[in-house]
């Protein structure tokens, strides 16, 4: 077993008072090795990586460098002094940057002479580092033009590059926090990151942050599950074996009490077809989907995150373009790169669980359910808004919804979270659309809403609108789904009814 | 190679042939170099600015404003109120960069009030009228023949500006902000201080060019706000290949802009072409090199 | 915890003042200023003096109302003074040939430009404020070049009396300013195309994931904006017989600042032309009293600059924007 490097204990972070991000968290990163942290989205990785780097210092906690206590750095580069950098997920490049302008930013301080930058020194030390990564690039050339996997390893470089400028020690190892390292790559970018990170492996250790399952399988040593704020578990992949489902279990983390059985008999699924997609294929994200969605059924998009169902469901909404592949809806086909609004008029319409995007915060109840009802609330002679409609059919959705909200005049801001989603999920009630996209509808709100809006789902599902659903928790295809697709690496792998998806779930 | 070069040289050829006998001689060769030298000493400074992104319109009320506070303070300061500029020049400069980093203030309505408010000021201080000042006429006193002595004054200038660009990491900061502001955060760039740091820049380099400008341009105080001063300045730096948006250019790049302006506003005066035309055709290449300008721009959100 | 507060009574007079200040500060603070400007030249609101007000405001209101819609949407329309006085001049140049044409005629060009505004925004990314910027410039020098720079004078007495004939009391510029201004409060309110606008201006995305074609709209808006400078400026021809090129100088800042003070935020979303009436009042009133007061050009100036840039801080939501550049 590899030295201890560096070691946090009882992490606590808490922000605004509410959010409890992290709750007692301990990890350790070893020499020589490449170490996971993974979890979900909000599980508290991002917050207890900016800790480490001093972009945030925690409420609670202590942390080791190699078996000695001390103080959590106060600032990037304090960190950069302890050996400890970050590459982060996005943002991190300067596009318009020369490689060796990015590679020293932050740390010229260290090639002024008289007033006067080195530069020529810093071209050729820049050329030195690239060469001992093994990284193929002009250290003129702006980093905009480098293709993506070398300007992560580019900025992988210029953390290390970091640590040894800033650092007191000349023997400190550095420790490269990389923050999912691969989301804007292609597979083969990855393999070559990979295949490159390896290879200087024995010069740094890294932390590798991830919620893509294969990769963190394939190149980590040890793995830290965080689930919620909290360290739920521990591996250690030379002595144990595990599977990608124990992973992901571990990850999501249901029991399988959880699954209550289902609110509605199922109705036999319509005969029509809906919708449907052949080959669906856009390069980096997702390949070769297809599907028939059926009239009155709901089809869900599930697996891992990075698996491609967020694309999916989005670009069938019109958010992003497909490369290749055919989108009909009832025999018409759609372009690759329609926007949203026009996929609205041919009967699709988008709904997501974050409210920011989706809710006109500052308008009222009335005004944000009737933004996509316009028709129902203009006269008929001069298309003039026709204020009590409005507040009619406004009335009528807080109602069937159960709203809490003091007058349908309320700003929806002042609205807690499962009553804004209500306020979302009730304009797409009125609007009835053909086909309605889920994207994580019920993110973030509490059970009794969230059981609220299944009802309405269901409501809606049996009325005759097909729905496509993706989201994070298992538990809500099981709700409403009819047919599940398993979505892994882009590719869907299984299809699923229900009963068998829940059976995959809880052993 | 710098397609604003190929510009640059397209024009000359072309002028040089239409009109060889004008547009060589001694009088529109100093014609030029005089409005280079306008041009350059308005925009080097804002374009410090416009490397983070932002836009700093402060120049002209700052010469103005200054001119006549040189005026009203010559009484008492004699030949040294001409100090007036660069401070009225570094406090903008200072001011702007605070307001704009902390209340989050777009940056072009925030500098078109400030030369407005400017412009009140400078004609209530004057009493409604430009005001001259004597005692400056050796800023452009001719010394060597042909070259205005104002060109000879603004090269220290210009070298400084240069010297900033290539050989201090203040430009390479400036470029980090303008083309990814969070990920110069991230990278440890102490982005409020350098977006100041750029405003006073700004406000540093046009207070120092207006006192050869003060002379330059007629050695008096100003009052009337014209918006050819605004513009100009502005096309000199966005057709030198400095984007609005930021994160590439900077005063080099200005340099090629205002001279090659130059050439095309002094051709087309040549011409047959009412002045006022040619007004137009620099608003029109003011849109044309906005639109080329913002090519590379892929899901910015523009408003 | 907002919710707790809606439960609890307020105290319903300190808490309502509180909540509405941005409706009552505009309207206490024009009594304020009107107030002093009557006891310092009693003739202030004398039946004159109102009408010297009204000439001062109407046209200004509309073109206003023009530049309301504009910074809803989030952008900026620096092109509606030289709207204002393109559509001017084209009305007293053609107004022998043409007759009352002249009208539809510069209302269709200042559309076509509008159109060009949006289309710049929209199509080619051109931040609005350069684009107007350009345009300004552009519509300057077709305004130099039909003029040639000389005023000219509206003789046509059909022409003038679109402004000057007197109903009950007041000249009818009042009513087309007043008349104008309701349509647009209408169009804001209470018609689809004013929700979009709130829409487009306060949460972009969500305007984008609504049956909102959102670049279709931003050039609506910017049309919308030339038609109504255009509008303006063929009452301002009628108005005042006569101009030049000189016309609208000076008009932009103060324009914005009515936009702003009313209470219309830089950020969008908020705010609207029943808003920009206050703004307007302020403005207009605050610069009848200075001019009364024989307070220069150059004060004026310096106050609307330190209104614009003082009603921009207050208004704009901060919490919104995260780069702001």
């Amino acid at each position: 077993m590899n030295d201890k490097l560096l070691e946090v204990k009882e992490v606590y972070k808490t922000f605004d008072r509410v959010v409890h991000a992290l709750n007692g968290v301990s990890i350790e990163a070893r020499e020589n090795e490449i170490v996971g942290v993974v979890g979900e989205n909000g599980a508290g990785k991002s917050t207890l990586m900016k800790i480490l780097v001093g972009v945030y210092s925690p409420d609670k906690g202590e942390m080791y460098h190699k078996g000695k206590k001390v103080p959590f750095p106060r600032n990037p580069k304090e960190a950069a002094r302890r050996g400890i950098s970050i590459v982060y997920q996005e943002n991190g490049v300067i596009p318009w940057l020369k490689v060796y302008q990015f590679l020293f930013l932050g740390h010229e301080d260290k090639y002024i002479k008289l007033m006067k930058l080195q530069m020529d020194k810093m071209k050729e030390q820049a050329c030195g580092i690239l060469e001992e990564f093994h990284v193929a690039c002009n250290v003129e050339a702006f980093m905009h033009e480098l293709p993506l996997s070398t300007q992560k390893m580019v900025e992988i470089a210029r953390a290390i590059l970091g640590v040894r400028l800033e650092s007191e020690d000349e023997d400190t190892t550095p420790i490269i926090i990389l923050d999912e390292p691969t989301s804007p790559l292609t597979d083969d970018e990855c393999k070559e990151l990979f295949r490159d990170l390896l290879k200087i492996k024995k010069n740094a250790s890294f932390i590798f942050i991830s919620h893509i399952i294969p990769e963190v399988m394939e190149y980590t040593d040890r793995v830290h599950v965080l689930r919620d704020g909290n360290l739920v578990a521990q591996y250690d992949f030379s002595r144990e074996k595990m599977t990608e489902e124990d992973l992901f279990r571990a990850i999501v983390g249901r029991k399988s009490s959880e699954y209550i059985s289902r609110l509605e008999d199922r109705g036999a699924p319509g005969e029509e077809v809906v919708l449907s997609a052949k080959n669906l294929t856009k390069s980096g994200h997702f390949y070769e989907v297809s599907f028939n969605l059926h009239k009155g059924t709901c089809m869900g998009f599930f697996g891992p995150a990075g698996s491609g169902k967020s694309q999916i469901i989005r670009t069938i909404a019109g958010l992003m373009s497909y490369d290749e592949g055919t989108l009909k809806a009832r025999e018409q086909e759609f372009k690759p790169d329609e926007l949203p609004h026009v996929r609205l008029a041919r009967g699709i319409g988008y709904f997501s669980g974050e409210t920011g995007k989706e809710l006109f915060l500052n308008w009222s109840i009335a005004k944000n359910i009737s933004i996509i009802n316009m028709e129902k609330i203009l006269g008929k002679l001069i298309p003039v808004i026709h204020f009590s409609a409005e507040k009619k059919m406004a009335k009528n959705i807080v109602q069937k919804l159960e709203i809490k909200a003091p007058s349908v005049g309320t700003d929806c801001y002042a609205l807690s979270g499962g009553n804004k989603q209500k306020v979302s999920v009730g304009k797409w009630l009125e609007r009835n659309p053909d086909i309605l996209l889920l994207d994580d509808p019920t993110i973030g709100i509490d059970v009794g809403a969230r059981e609220d809006i299944y009802e309405v789902l269901l409501e809606m599902k049996k009325n005759g609108i097909s729905m496509i659903l993706v989201s994070d928790e298992p538990k809500e295809y099981f709700i409403l789904c009819d047919k599940i697709m398993f979505v892994m690496d882009g590719r869907i792998q299984k299809v699923l009814g229900p009963e068998e998806f829940r059976k995959v779930m809880s052993t | 190679m710098n397609p604003v070069i190929i510009v640059f040289l397209a024009l000359v050829v072309i002028f040089g042939s239409i009109y060889p006998g004008s547009f060589f001689s001694p009088i529109n060769l100093k014609a030029i170099l005089r409005q280079f030298v306008t041009l350059t000493l308005f925009a080097l400074g804002p374009t410090f600015v416009v490397l983070t992104g932002r836009l700093d319109l402060s120049y002209v009320g700052i010469w103005m404003l200054g001119g006549v506070l040189v005026w009203l303070f010559k009484p008492i300061l004699g030949l040294f109120s001409i100090i007036m500029i660069p401070i009225v020049g570094i406090a903008t400069g200072l001011f702007i960069g605070v307001i704009q980093t902390k209340a989050k203030i777009p940056s072009f309505i925030l500098t078109l009030s400030l030369v407005v408010t400017y412009t009140g000021l400078a004609a209530l201080v004057a009493g409604g009228y430009p005001r001259a000042v004597d005692g400056y006429e050796f800023i452009t006193a001719p010394l060597i023949p042909l070259i205005p002595t104002t060109f000879i004054l603004s090269i220290p200038m210009i070298a400084a500006a240069i010297f900033l660009m290539k050989c201090t990491r203040i430009c390479v900061y400036l470029n980090a902000i303008g083309s990814n502001e969070e990920g110069a955060r991230l990278a440890g760039i102490n982005v409020d201080k350098y977006k100041i740091l750029a405003f006073l820049l700004s406000g540093v380099f046009t207070g120092v060019g207006a006192i050869i400008l003060f002379q330059h341009l007629g050695g008096s105080g100003q009052v009337e706000l014209k918006l050819n001063n605004i513009v100009w300045p502005l096309v000199a730096i966005v057709l030198g290949g400095t984007p609005l948006t930021g994160g590439s250019g900077g005063p080099q790049r200005t340099l090629l802009g205002a001279i090659t302006f130059t050439i095309f506003y002094r051709g087309l005066y040549l011409s047959p072409l009412h002045p006022t035309m040619v007004t137009l055709l620099v608003g029109i290449v003011l849109i044309v090199s906005i639109i080329a300008s913002a090519r590379g721009l892929k899901g910015v959100t523009v408003t | 915890m907002i919710r707790e507060k809606l439960m609890t009574k307020p105290n319903l007079s300190r808490e309502w003042l509180r909540s509405n200040m941005n409706t009552v500060g505009p309207i206490l603070f024009v009594i304020v200023v009107v107030a002093i400007f009557q006891l310092v030249n009693p003739s202030f609101l004398s039946y004159q003096g109102i009408i010297t007000l009204i000439y001062a405001m109407s046209y200004f209101l509309i073109a206003a109302c023009g530049l309301t819609f504009v910074i809803m949407t989030g952008s900026f329309d620096f092109s509606v003074p030289s709207m204002l006085k393109l559509s001017a001049l084209i009305c007293v140049l053609y107004i022998e040939k043409i007759g009352l044409l002249v009208i539809p005629l510069a209302l269709v060009v200042c559309l076509v430009f509008g159109f060009i505004n949006g289309l710049l925004l929209a199509k080619f990314k051109v931040p609005s404020f350069l684009a107007t910027l350009g345009i300004s410039i552009v519509l300057d020098g077709i305004a130099w070049y039909l003029s040639k720079g000389h005023l000219q004078i509206m003789h046509d007495e059909k022409f003038r009396s679109l402004t000057t004939t007197f109903i009950a009391g007041f000249p009818s510029i009042l009513y087309w300013g007043m008349g104008v201004w309701i349509i647009c409060t209408f169009l804001a309110l209470a018609t689809a195309f004013g929700r979009r606008t709130y829409a487009v201006g306060g949460n972009l995305e969500g305007a984008g994931l609504s049956d909102i074609n959102v670049a279709r709209h931003r050039i609506y808006v910017f049309m919308l904006s030339g038609f109504l400078s255009g509008l303006a400026g063929v009452l301002y021809m009628s108005q005042m017989g006569g101009g030049s090129v000189n016309i609208g100088a000076d008009m932009a800042i103060p324009l914005f600042a009515s936009v702003v003070a009313g209470g219309t935020a830089l950020t969008g979303g908020v705010g609207g032309p029943h808003r920009t009436l206050m703004g307007v009042i302020i403005i207009t009133w605050i610069q009848a009293g200075m001019s009364m007061l024989a307070i220069g050009n150059d004060i004026q100036m310096l106050t609307f600059g330190l209104i614009a840039i003082g009603m921009s801080i207050a208004t704009i939501d901060r919490k919104r924007i995260k780069i702001v550049k």
